[in-house]
């Protein structure tokens, strides 16, 4: 009976304890860089066979 | 089959196949004029683009497709090689193009789609996503 009123209580406190928690959806969109940073990093690795491509067709460039 | 021959052949095939490899690597002709004169030019994204409102002719603009086409099968190709994306490696192809390729007088299209020239008082603006 004790450990039901605890538990109810504590049930009680975290739902007390979730509702004024409020959400507010940000004004600006948020700005992720990461992908940009995976992106540039891709792009310097691929920066040798970029060359070789440019040189070995020289008719495409 | 005298051995004057025999080398006459060898000395043959080898003239024809270095003049076949140097008439692949000369770039079409009347394209490279429609970049001298600005009517199409290198694009952020790793192509040829035509700039808007010139007169481009079906036959350049031909031209500029092959071109395009090809170079999507090359990106292709190493970008299943490398595990990147075609895109990511056609961007990487065009951030050395943008390096060294552009002259100045020709028309560029920068990675927000602006089109812009190479001046001598406006050298070419590597894209963003390019390192330094």
């Amino acid at each position: 009976m004790r450990t039901a009123m605890l538990s109810g209580l504590a049930a009680a406190v975290a739902v007390a304890g979730c509702i004024p928690v409020q959400i507010q959806a940000p004004d600006e969109p948020i700005e992720i860089n990461l992908n940009v940073n995976i992106r540039q990093e891709v792009i310097v690795r691929l920066e040798r066979d970029a060359q070789e491509l440019l040189e070995q067709n020289g008719n495409l460039f | 089959m005298t051995r004057k021959t025999t080398f006459l052949v060898a000395f043959t095939a080898a003239a024809l196949m270095i003049a076949g490899a140097s008439y692949a690597q000369q770039s079409d002709p009347i394209l490279a004029q429609a970049r001298a004169s600005g009517l199409v030019g290198e694009q952020a994204d790793g192509y040829l683009g035509a700039v808007p409102g010139a007169s481009v002719s079906a036959d350049v603009r031909g031209r500029m497709d092959q071109v395009n086409i090809q170079r999507r099968a090359l990106y292709t190709r190493r970008a299943a090689e490398r595990n990147v994306s075609v895109n990511e490696m056609a961007a990487a192809v065009a951030c050395e193009v943008f390096e060294s390729r552009i002259a100045v007088g020709e028309r560029y299209r920068d990675e927000t789609g602006q089109w812009r020239q190479h001046t001598a008082s406006a050298p070419v603006a590597a894209p963003s996503f390019c390192g330094d």
